[in-house]
């Protein structure tokens, strides 16, 4: 059964990275805007050179 | 992104002897905080009256100046009961929203990571009964490493806000939330290392995501509240690049803009005050703006020379120099973002009600958790435990404090989405409650400008010359009807002599010969002897033009019906509403549009003072009045009524006593508002059914023990989540 702790480590660190990878994207930005960037592909240009959340409503 | 004085949206009417200041605070969880925030500024000397409205997370604070209270110590006071004010104005707000966001969300995230990964391994110590010691250790140990991150990062807000209340001696609704956490957390430790008993790690992970989960909704609709009935506000920059004489840059905030100063309007930027083009670029430049944000109209309007920009525009043409023709504050845009701040920091009577009913809830909900667990230890003290945790957890003053405000929030947006803007909190329960509308003509039904309505000849000329005759005649006068006639001037035919007749009309030399126009009695003696003619009689609105040959063409004049008038006044009576003609005008002119509408009841030559008693008249036979006007002359009447709409824009609208006001003059919004109104109280009263009816439902089944402390966390959440999402589904719909 020793296996058992092992797992559980395991699991604890893929758990830890998991926890880890989602703060992160929250931080950098990837879930403030969920509608936008779907409709990027449709803009002639890039999105305009402001900061996010900063440009015109 | 500190809370510097100057980036404050604050503003004084009278030269900075009363002063008003708005700003937006974190950290304000329930009325308990609320109170406080009040308490501690209302204790400087100078304050007048302070607001603090929950919903929207804003204080607004009336004060009077020169004294020694300033912004700063407002601020200072707001900081020392434990929480943080953020600017209002510009970026920052939506910095601080953002931020608020993210900080939300990771919580959120965090804690369903947590939440299932606890459950996953501490599943097998539930009913499974072959589990030797070792394995089940493990799988506590497991559990608490996981919690206890998550009590600690997902949970902060509710521990530090129970501590904040604690150690300013208030009850919060954060206060029971923390004791239940701790309760169940701490036991479970001790269980742990003890290697035996029960622990609740899953309950506390589960407890923590749906109070996150309720919290993050809450917060969604309160940031889409500002973000589309504010799009005007926050749209406006908070500095702009102003050019010095010998032409370098410097930044400075808005609010420190003068008329005359040349600023920069980057292409994408929000044009920030009323402007021109400077008069150093190329005089054939044409400004391309988008003026959405205040008309509605979005194909991109074209400016040029000395044309107006108006503040709140976009400039989505090419970058522009522009100098400033009036200071941010005297702005139409910044007048009406004035009202909508007074309303959403005004608190609604409804919510009010609310609130003191949630203050005396987290009191009886302490004394009931100590009865029950008084009640248990006698009869079995094993459940004495899980009980009490239940009855803290279960109860939910925050629906019951979110019902209302939730619900008018959603409301307003919906509203502003129709180009009617709140401007006092209780306008929305008002509206839904009317039962007569009481119209004014001119400027509300009618459009404000006169025009000609028709012409009746009588041989002698023709409808063209026969116009621009009058004109010629009212050419010096100041008579409305004068600049109706205005467009039908016509080169070559001009009058000499002048002369005006009080009460009668105009005389004057056209060509050699005498004309007359005005009543029909004056001009017709005009006419050379014996000339008379039989002709239809008109009434009291017809002007006469008579020339040598007498009466050559009757006149009409008047304002036509705004285009939408007739379906609006269809729709409100299609609501069960009662429709009045309250008008200053004569009575041919109000019956022609009274026939015209299908009004029955119209009356004409109506003084204020009369609209006035005839709105006093109604309500004293039980009616609710809901009066509407131009805001400019009605003012008396529009405050007579239950609750009051205003047409137009200018910066009159920011001391007019309309609730509510109409910003494109879009008449047909009105009966939409009100659908919009009656859902919006529909929805406050089931909220609070529902709320209240939880509770007491969920109290005595908690405190009998019959309900687990997950579910008890669940029952919570989702009391709080129904009342936020039925007020969302108000916002979301378009009438």
């Amino acid at each position: 059964m020793s296996i058992a702790y092992l797992l559980v480590a395991l699991g604890l660190g893929v758990l830890g990275l998991a926890a880890w990878a989602l703060l992160w994207a929250i931080d950098a930005g990837q879930y403030d805007d969920l509608e936008r960037q779907g409709a990027m592909i449709l803009e002639e240009e890039g999105p305009a050179d402001t900061p996010p959340g900063a440009g015109p409503a | 992104m500190t809370a510097t004085a100057a980036s404050h949206a604050r503003w004084s009417l009278d030269d900075g002897r009363h002063e008003h200041v708005v700003f937006l605070v974190e950290g304000m969880r329930c009325a308990g905080c609320a109170r406080g925030i009040e308490a501690a500024v209302r204790a400087l000397p100078d304050v007048e009256s302070v607001a603090v409205n929950l919903a929207t997370a804003r204080v607004s604070v009336d004060w009077r100046g020169a004294g020694s209270t300033g912004l700063a110590q407002i601020l200072a006071a707001v900081e020392r009961g434990g929480f943080r004010p953020v600017p209002l104005a510009g970026d920052a707000a939506s910095a601080q929203f953002q931020a608020e966001r993210r900080a939300a969300l990771k919580r959120v995230g965090f804690a369903s990571l947590g939440m299932m990964q606890a459950m996953m391994y501490l599943a097998a110590l539930y009913g499974v009964s072959d589990i030797d010691a070792s394995m089940a250790t493990l799988m506590r140990v497991t559990g608490m490493i996981i919690v206890t991150p998550v009590l600690f990062y997902s949970g902060a807000p509710y521990l530090v806000g129970a501590w904040r209340d604690v150690t300013n001696r208030r009850l919060g609704m954060d206060v029971p939330v923390a004791l239940a956490l701790l309760l169940a957390w701490l036991p479970s430790v001790v269980n742990t290392f003890r290697g035996t008993g029960d622990v609740y790690f899953d309950s506390v992970g589960m407890f923590i995501f749906f109070l996150s989960l309720g919290r993050f909704a809450e917060m969604s609709v309160r940031h889409r509240g500002l973000t589309s009935a504010e799009a005007l506000a926050r749209s406006l920059p908070a500095q702009v690049a102003r050019l010095r004489a010998d032409g370098s840059q410097e930044r400075v905030a808005a609010t420190e803009l003068r008329a005359g100063d040349r600023f920069l309007a980057p292409s994408g930027a929000v044009v920030a005050v009323d402007a021109t083009l400077a008069p150093e670029l190329r005089p054939d430049t044409v400004a391309l703006l988008d003026e959405s944000l205040l008309t509605g109209e979005s194909t991109a309007a074209h400016r040029r020379g000395v044309e107006r920009i108006r503040g709140g525009s976009v400039n989505v043409g090419a970058p522009l120099t522009l100098v400033a023709q009036a200071a941010v504050g005297d702005s139409t845009l910044a007048s009406t973002v004035r009202l909508l701040e007074r309303a959403q920091s005004e608190r609604p009577r409804l919510a009010r009600v609310a609130d003191r009913a949630a203050s005396g809830f987290v009191a009886a909900i302490l004394g009931l958790a100590a009865l029950t667990a008084a009640g248990w230890i006698h009869h079995d003290a094993a459940r004495a435990f899980p009980a009490v945790l239940a009855v803290l957890v279960v109860t939910c003053p925050c629906a019951l404090s979110l019902a209302t405000p939730a619900a008018l929030t959603a409301a307003a947006t919906r509203l502003a989405r129709l180009g009617v803007l709140i401007a006092h909190a209780d306008a929305v329960e008002h509206l839904a409650r009317i039962d007569t509308v009481v119209l004014d003509k001119t400027g509300t039904l009618t459009e404000s400008g006169g025009a000609v309505l028709d012409v009746r000849l009588f041989g002698g000329l023709d409808r063209a010359s026969a116009l621009a005759t009058a004109a010629a005649l009212e050419r010096r006068s100041s008579h409305p009807l004068a600049a109706a006639l205005r467009a039908h001037e016509m080169a070559g035919i001009v009058a000499q002599d002048l002369r005006e007749e009080a009460g009668q009309g105009v005389e004057g030399v056209i060509g050699g010969t005498v004309w007359r126009l005005g009543r029909r009695r004056w001009a017709e003696r005009c006419a050379e002897a014996g000339v008379v003619r039989a002709l239809p009689t008109g009434d009291d609105a017809t002007t006469w033009l008579a020339g040598p040959a007498g009466l050559v063409a009757a006149i009409d004049i008047g304002a036509p019906l705004r285009s939408g008038a007739r379906a609006t006044v269809d729709a409100l009576r299609a609501l069960g509403l009662d429709v009045i003609i309250a008008s200053g005008d004569g009575e041919v002119a109000v019956r022609q549009a009274a026939r015209a509408l299908g009004i029955e009841r119209a009356l004409a030559r109506c003084t204020p003072a009369r609209k006035i008693a005839l709105v006093r008249e109604l309500r004293r036979d039980g009616r609710r009045v809901f009066a509407v006007g131009d805001g400019i002359n009605d003012g008396p009447v529009l405050a007579a009524a239950d609750v009051s709409c205003a047409m137009g824009t200018g910066s009159a609208i920011a001391h007019c006593a309309a609730d509510l006001l109409l910003v494109h003059d879009g008449l047909e919004q009105l009966p939409r508002a009100i659908v919009t109104a009656r859902e919006s109280l529909r929805v406050m009263r089931q909220n609070l059914g529902w709320s209240l009816g939880y509770n007491l439902a969920a109290v005595p089944l908690a405190a009998l023990g019959l309900v687990a402390p997950w579910l008890a966390a669940l029952g919570m959440s989702l009391s709080s989540l129904g009342v936020v999402l039925n007020a969302r589904r108000l916002a979301g719909r378009t009438p």
